[in-house]
């Protein structure tokens, strides 16, 4: 089992939502949380933002599933720039993934047949 | 060393502190966070007019809630810092608590935590053991399990 912790634009949360569900992925738990990359933030006119709101998503997932979740995440959380349709827009979002070495459901006290 | 994630529903939250403090389990942060698990947020209609979750009650008021279909409320758009969107898509409230503990303390509590919180129906949550390789105290600097001692 694999932790995806991915941390992506508040708007793009429901997309991602949405094409997870439709994998298959539907358990998943969101946080809300604020944040700045290495760009330090952002300034709108005179104001410097330093905090961004961002959705985090929590989703544990069998090994041999990991890379099809990033996939789908990658997709629908990426905005394009006009000007370099490759690159995307800064902030769409990090995803991180960790090691789960054990999974309880409380439910059942045992393990869980899926995620 | 060893973090324990665990995902419980809302209005266990102070019982669950109880049976950690009672088991000598002193740090602990707790979290709010909206969750949904293999039934996508669907609740039951008896545990829709049986919680006494502040949150559920408020949801349940919402014209959003999705009693039948999950996807009832994916039409669900607007701004994404409006508040409403934390009952969007079938996500229920619910706590998470991340426990730091040495190795043999991790069975002690995760039973801790199951046995306060099962209640049998869907939803009750789920309990991740996460390999956590250092800790260190930010008042003294101590390091590793002196840390958490």
């Amino acid at each position: 089992m694999k932790m995806i912790w991915a941390v992506i634009r508040p708007e793009s949360a429901q997309r991602v939502i949405t094409a997870l569900d439709a994998v298959g992925i539907g358990g998943m738990t969101r946080l809300h949380v604020t944040g700045h990359g290495k760009e330090m933030g952002i300034t709108l006119g005179a104001v410097h933002y330093k905090e961004i709101p961002k959705e985090m998503l929590m989703i544990v997932v069998p090994d041999n599933d990991v890379a099809k979740t990033v996939m789908i995440i990658r997709k629908e959380a990426q905005t394009d720039l006009k000007s370099a349709p490759e690159g995307g827009t800064i902030g769409n979002g990090k995803i991180f993934v960790t090691y789960v070495e054990d999974t309880f459901a409380i439910r059942t006290a045992g393990k869980p047949d899926g995620t | 060393m060893k973090q324990i994630i665990a995902i419980i529903r809302d209005e266990q939250i102070e019982e669950t502190k109880v049976a950690l403090e009672t088991i000598g389990v002193r740090g602990v942060t707790f979290l709010y966070v909206n969750g949904r698990g293999q039934q996508k947020g669907r609740v039951s209609p008896r545990e829709w007019g049986g919680s006494v979750n502040r949150n559920l009650r408020m949801q349940m008021e919402s014209p959003r809630h999705c009693e039948e279909s999950p996807d009832a409320g994916i039409k669900m758009a607007g701004s994404p810092f409006q508040l409403d969107t934390e009952f969007a898509l079938g996500f229920l409230p619910k706590r998470m608590l991340f426990i730091v503990a040495s190795d043999e303390e991790i069975s002690r509590i995760v039973q801790a935590i199951v046995n306060t919180n099962q209640t049998g129906r869907h939803g009750d949550g789920r309990i991740f053991i996460c390999p956590i390789i250092g800790a260190i105290r930010v008042r003294t600097g101590e390091q590793g399990d002196k840390a958490l001692s």
